[in-house]
């Protein structure tokens, strides 16, 4: 989860959300030299005069139409890198279906012999102590770690939005619609989101929390979960 | 704790940050004097800072990211081969056994 006044990504835990940070360090270090350059040009028209007999500027328009398209070029191909590995096809280990309705998500695991279950916000009032304010539910999702997980999004009523920012997921949910995202939790642990679309009254207090676990502990787990 | 250039790049904790906004600051320094004292011009050797820090800080920041994902990727390779190693060690899926079998067998 985020800390307080926390305003950059948080830790990584999948490889597409490791990417995607690497490319914002790529694309800040463009924005840094393009402002250092815009700053100084603007220092430098400080002691300028204002009137100009400039007629013929044929190596300013070279310049400045060659260098922008190269400041797009540094930042299109990593770009586009990121965007079809994410599109990339692998074989999923696990399907498992998100429904937002107003105001907490339902789950699916048809692979695992109908286990369904309602994810709910812990109100504040029932929260234990040292338990995170609106982030924690009462049932988590729980996935194996390092397997390919595919998620299909959808919605019962409005629009919502699946949406956990560790992982580097967020996929719009649709009424009628379904929308497929994959990811692979890298290493164990508990990974925080919210609802990412206006909702309602109760828009913020629909959490996504995805507990990544050993296989065996996975297992344990849907065995529980079926039989409850 | 962060230090933030410009308000916006963390220059602690991005890799190769650092070093490249030092590199491109050491570049400008030497293009930008060196520039001047070759034609005591400031205005020209200004400019001639300012393009060497942006092209300097650039151009190190690329080829310590290309390090840096090698690196990665090397790290990943590593993992998944001690990984591998542990899981099969001994078991018929070992490739150490293998080559021992194949050495044995041509001698």
């Amino acid at each position: 989860m985020a800390n307080h006044s926390q305003l950059t990504f948080q830790d990584a835990s999948s490889p597409v959300m490791e990417e995607l940070m690497g490319f914002h360090d790529h694309a800040l270090m463009v924005a840094l030299s393009i402002c250092s350059l815009v700053l100084y040009l603007l220092t430098l028209m400080l002691t300028e005069k204002l009137t100009s007999n400039t007629v013929n500027a044929q190596a300013i328009e070279l310049v400045w139409t060659i260098l922008p398209a190269m400041v797009l070029i540094m930042l299109a191909l990593p770009s586009l890198r990121i965007l079809y590995m994410m599109d990339e096809i692998n074989e999923p280990d696990l399907t498992l279906k998100a429904i937002g309705h107003q105001w907490y998500w339902s789950y699916e695991y048809t692979d695992l012999k109908d286990l369904t279950f309602d994810s709910y916000m812990i109100p504040t009032t029932d929260l234990p102590l040292g338990h995170f304010r609106l982030l924690e539910v009462d049932h988590r999702v729980v996935v194996p770690m390092s397997s390919s997980i595919r998620v299909i999004v959808t919605a019962d009523d409005v629009l919502h939005s699946w949406a956990v920012p560790s992982l580097g997921v967020k996929t719009d949910a649709i009424p009628g619609r379904l929308n497929q995202t994959s990811f692979l939790a890298s290493r164990p642990g508990v990974f925080y989101g919210q609802c990412s679309e206006i909702c309602g009254a109760n828009h913020s207090f629909m959490p996504i929390v995805v507990e990544s676990t050993p296989l065996a502990n996975f297992e344990s787990w849907s065995t529980l979960m079926s039989s409850q | 704790q962060s230090f933030k250039l410009l308000g916006f790049l963390d220059v602690k904790n991005v890799p190769c940050a650092r070093e490249s906004v030092l590199y491109g600051s050491l570049g400008a320094l030497v293009m930008g004097l060196g520039h001047f004292l070759a034609t005591s011009r400031v205005r020209r050797s200004c400019d001639v800072a300012v393009g060497s820090y942006i092209c300097t800080m650039l151009g190190y920041w690329f080829y310590c990211r290309y390090n840096l994902a090698q690196q990665r990727i090397r790290q990943r390779m590593l993992k998944e081969g001690m990984k591998n190693r542990i899981l099969f060690e001994g078991s018929y899926l070992d490739p150490e056994k293998k080559q021992t079998g194949n050495e044995r067998s041509d001698s």
